[in-house]
């Protein structure tokens, strides 16, 4: 039936295998509706003309005295050409302060995103993590809450907890913004949940969507007659309250107990509808601001041109449809101004109030269950007895089924092909869309993943030692033993622990640091080995080890200038080689001389492979690699158990584009020490740069789930990744899941 | 020559050069087919630019400006950014939004570059 299609396709996802009618609560309601019930005649027969009066929506008119934050109603919809005004009230009603203003300021007039992308928006960025004040004002800057929204939104589907319409700022999205999140949260969450069953999935979407304040279809563009959309708006409304309604159907009885009295009167509510929607002055404020911020869109998303060409035109056509900013926003506001939403390190959170809580699963069930809901919800009222309604309603509805049926053929007669067409149309866009959209949906991700990671390397790159938190070895009566054993045992994690406790204990024990930063090393932690090197470097300034360990690490950072210096300072403090130098360290190290002194030392010694090394580290920081591999094998000759100079060679070959020689260097490196992070790491490097994506995904895995902290490892992990097409195990990259990873390709 | 002056985007522009001599990279020059202008800066976006072309039709690094017309997108970005980019600690999309990265040219061209393009460095 024309309406039930209607209503069960403006509920469900843009994906067309995800129709979701058998969970869909409005989709039920239709059925009930549609199918067994009806009204009277007389009503019926109004509802098409725009003479609204069944008694369901009534109570809906009337701002509810329950939500403190209904009041909203007015201002939102009264707004007689009062857009500025809405404003005004929405920030000083909803608590949201001057925060808000700003950011909606931001995206008004500077852009989302620019050609020039001001500098606002790159302190926007910069900001820290939101206040951690227990109910905090909103700092709703859009892209923020949006990231750490869709963050949450990953969260929960990790835990496979069920996500909670927690609901977020007016975040000023556009058609564009809207649709992207749409589709891709649809698909993404295929991916996510592909273990999950579709119930789980859709609510899961839903969820989203309904707090982003997107709606789950995609809206047709043709030109709804003013009747449907306000029938419409009943359903949003409807919905919206059950979405938000504390005790869901309870509160509905109960308001609708309240408000029996009056529905006996269909022009008090038709009047209080007129009040609401009378205006138009907002409306078109939200077409124009909505266009510009599409028109900033398409800036940024750019090659989606298409598509946002059509969701421009959405979005003028829909831009003067009220229903996109109502109850779902109101709800967010009414939440805010209830302290129910806190924000809490950067995600917007649901205050621990008992009922929220209660209802968000309470809700949850009634979603997964979404069929039964109107069958409940007649129930109840039914087993409440005092409200007739219901029963009279669905006898009413049977009586006049002749007329239920002329309206809705009204409908289909009228747009609903165009609708459909529409829809497919979106569809189709979506689907072309879909590699933007996902972009920009990880991008958000990765942003959060890439605030995380910087604070670390920030602290990292200033030198700054960081230690882990649990450290089992603290207390150890000789960590440094232990740690030696650990060390050698090739147990590199563990040495690291106990090392740290070493240096806790010690802080001035050169050979603490120096094995501490070589085991970082060898875990491929550049960051965490310059930190240990250098501490090592203060209580040793002369330690050569040390001082190469110094000049590798900077080489592989691509640290030319600090390179060079640690170089030098083997040279310098070397017994035999040191006369080379000149007593005092130059001011400034250029390559060439540094480099000459080293040829020297190498004829005063060619025996000494130690000085191969550093000329050949040497080379790699010139970028001369033939030199750089001829002085590796050298040494190699001269070592050739030295593991960590098979790598080296590797690496070498690796970096001079010779990929099949260096997997055999590494494969070497590996067999004297098969917990070498740094070797496996590399040889995925090695396969991805060949293009064998899947090879490398597997060294990248084997060498994460010896040392999960390696970050450069997880980057590149992510790389092949999506460079394989195995975009469905980019979430289990990101939640830094090595079993799932593990299991999925073995070495 | 390695000197304190040069760029650490250097190394990896490098790389990338032999890269495509590759069949990998051969591969790569063929799927995108476009031809990249970057402008690196080594301490401030758009200060003492140093200009390479990533000529991903005829699969070569050079150091200057495309001298067979029009690059199809042109990027200026700090050294520090570029490298981050290119070895898959910055998302191109975030570093745009962020100010860090600037595009001229087809945008369209522009989302090609992504941290794939680039081989990665091994380490010592």
């Amino acid at each position: 039936m024309a309406m039930r299609d209607l209503v069960l396709g403006s509920t469900s996802c843009p994906d067309p295998s995800a129709s979701s009618s058998s969970n869909n609560p409005l989709g039920a309601l239709a059925n009930a509706l549609v199918g067994s019930s009806s009204k009277t005649q007389e009503r019926l027969k109004e509802i098409p003309t725009s003479t609204p009066t069944g008694p369901a929506f009534q109570f809906y008119s009337q701002p509810s005295n329950e939500l403190p934050g209904s009041e909203l109603d007015k201002p939102f919809f009264d707004a007689n050409s009062q857009g500025p005004e809405f404003l005004n009230r929405f920030r000083s009603a909803g608590g949201v302060g001057g925060e808000l203003e700003g950011a909606w300021n931001e995206i008004q007039h500077d852009g989302r995103v620019s050609q020039h992308p001001s500098s606002q928006l790159d302190h926007l960025y910069h900001r820290g993590p939101g206040p951690q004040l227990h109910q905090p004002p909103l700092d709703g800057t859009p892209q923020r809450v949006l990231s750490s929204f869709l963050h949450s939104f990953l969260d929960s589907g990790r835990g496979g907890v069920p996500f909670h319409p927690a609901p977020v700022p007016l975040l000023g999205l556009s058609e564009g913004d809207k649709q992207c999140i749409r589709d891709r949260s649809s698909i993404m969450a295929r991916h996510l949940f592909a273990d999950k069953s579709e119930e789980f999935i859709d609510a899961q979407v839903n969820a989203l969507l309904c707090s982003l304040d997107i709606d789950s279809n995609i809206r047709g563009k043709g030109h709804m007659p003013e009747r449907f959309r306000e029938l419409n708006d009943y359903w949003n409304e409807s919905q919206g309250n059950l979405r938000l309604g504390a005790p869901a159907a309870d509160g509905w009885i109960t308001e609708y107990s309240q408000h029996r009295q009056q529905y006996d009167n269909p022009d008090s509510w038709a009047n209080s509808f007129e009040q609401q929607h009378g205006a138009n002055g907002w409306v078109s404020e939200f077409e124009h601001s909505q266009l510009s911020s599409v028109d900033q869109m398409r800036g940024m998303n750019m090659s989606n041109l298409a598509a946002m060409e059509q969701t421009r035109m959405l979005a003028n056509t829909l831009g003067g449809d009220p229903k996109f900013q109502n109850s779902k926003f109101l709800q967010f506001v009414s939440k805010m101004s209830r302290g129910e939403l806190i924000i809490d390190d950067n995600q917007v959170k649901e205050n621990a109030l008992p009922a929220s809580g209660d209802w968000a699963s309470e809700y949850q069930q009634q979603y997964n269950h979404g069929h039964s809901w109107a069958g409940e919800f007649l129930n109840d009222k039914v087993s409440r007895g005092p409200d007739q309604w219901v029963n009279e309603f669905t006898t009413g509805g049977q009586q006049v089924e002749p007329v239920d049926d002329q309206w809705v053929n009204d409908f289909s007669k009228l747009h609903v092909d165009d609708w459909a067409d529409e829809f497919g149309q979106q569809m189709g866009e979506g689907v072309f869309g879909e590699d933007s959209s996902e972009h920009w949906a990880h991008a958000y991700d990765e942003y959060l993943n890439e605030q995380v990671a910087s604070r670390k390397v920030s602290d990292g790159s200033r030198g700054v030692y960081v230690f882990s938190d649990l450290n089992p070895y603290v207390g150890h009566p000789n960590p440094l033993k232990e740690g030696q054993d650990l060390f050698r045992k090739g147990l590199l994690s563990e040495a690291v622990l106990a090392l740290e406790a070493e240096v806790m204990k010690n802080p001035e024990n050169a050979e603490g640091w120096r094995l501490l930063g070589i085991a970082h090393a060898e875990n491929d932690d550049d960051q965490q080995a310059i930190a240990a090197m250098m501490r090592a470097q203060e209580a040793d300034p002369t330690n050569l080890e040390v001082l190469l360990a110094l000049g590798v690490s900077h080489t592989n950072e691509l640290e030319q200038a600090s390179a060079l210096k640690y170089l030098y300072g083997w040279l310098h403090h070397h017994q035999k080689y040191g006369t080379l130098t000149p007593p005092e360290m130059p001011d400034s190290l250029y390559y060439a001389d540094v480099s000459r002194l080293f040829k020297e030392a190498a004829q005063l010694s060619p025996d000494d492979a130690d000085v191969h090394i550093v000329l050949g580290v040497l080379y790699n920081l010139s970028r001369e690699y033939d030199k750089a591999i001829a002085s590796f094998e050298q040494a190699l000759k001269l070592k050739p158990q030295d593991y960590s100079l098979w790598n080296k060679l590797g690496a070498t070959q690796a970096n001079s584009v010779q990929s099949a020689d260096a997997i055999m260097a590494y494969q070497q490196a590996l067999d004297l020490k098969p917990n070498y992070v740094r070797a496996w790491a590399n040889m995925g490097i090695s396969y991805a740069n060949q293009g064998m994506y899947e090879e490398s995904i597997r060294y990248y895995v084997r060498a994460l789930a010896m040392n999960p902290k390696a970050e450069n490892a997880w980057q590149y992990l992510r790389i092949s990744l999506s460079c394989a097409s195995r975009n469905d195990l980019l979430d289990a990259c990101d939640s830094r899941n090595v079993d799932l990873l593990q299991k999925e390709f073995p070495l | 020559m390695a000197n304190s002056d040069n760029l650490k985007s250097e190394a990896i522009l490098d790389q990338m050069k032999k890269h495509l001599a590759t069949d990998a990279g051969k591969t790569l020059a063929k799927k995108i087919g476009l031809v990249y202008q970057f402008r690196i800066a080594p301490k401030k976006l758009g200060f003492d630019e140093v200009v390479y072309t990533v000529d991903l039709k005829k699969g070569e690094v050079i150091k200057g400006p495309y001298e067979g017309g029009k690059p199809d997108s042109t990027f200026s970005f700090k050294d520090e950014d570029f490298v981050k980019i290119s070895l898959g600690k910055l998302n191109p999309q975030i570093a745009f939004m962020r100010g860090a990265m600037k595009i001229k040219g087809s945008l369209s061209a522009a989302q090609k570059f992504t941290p794939d393009i680039f081989p990665k460095p091994a380490k010592l």
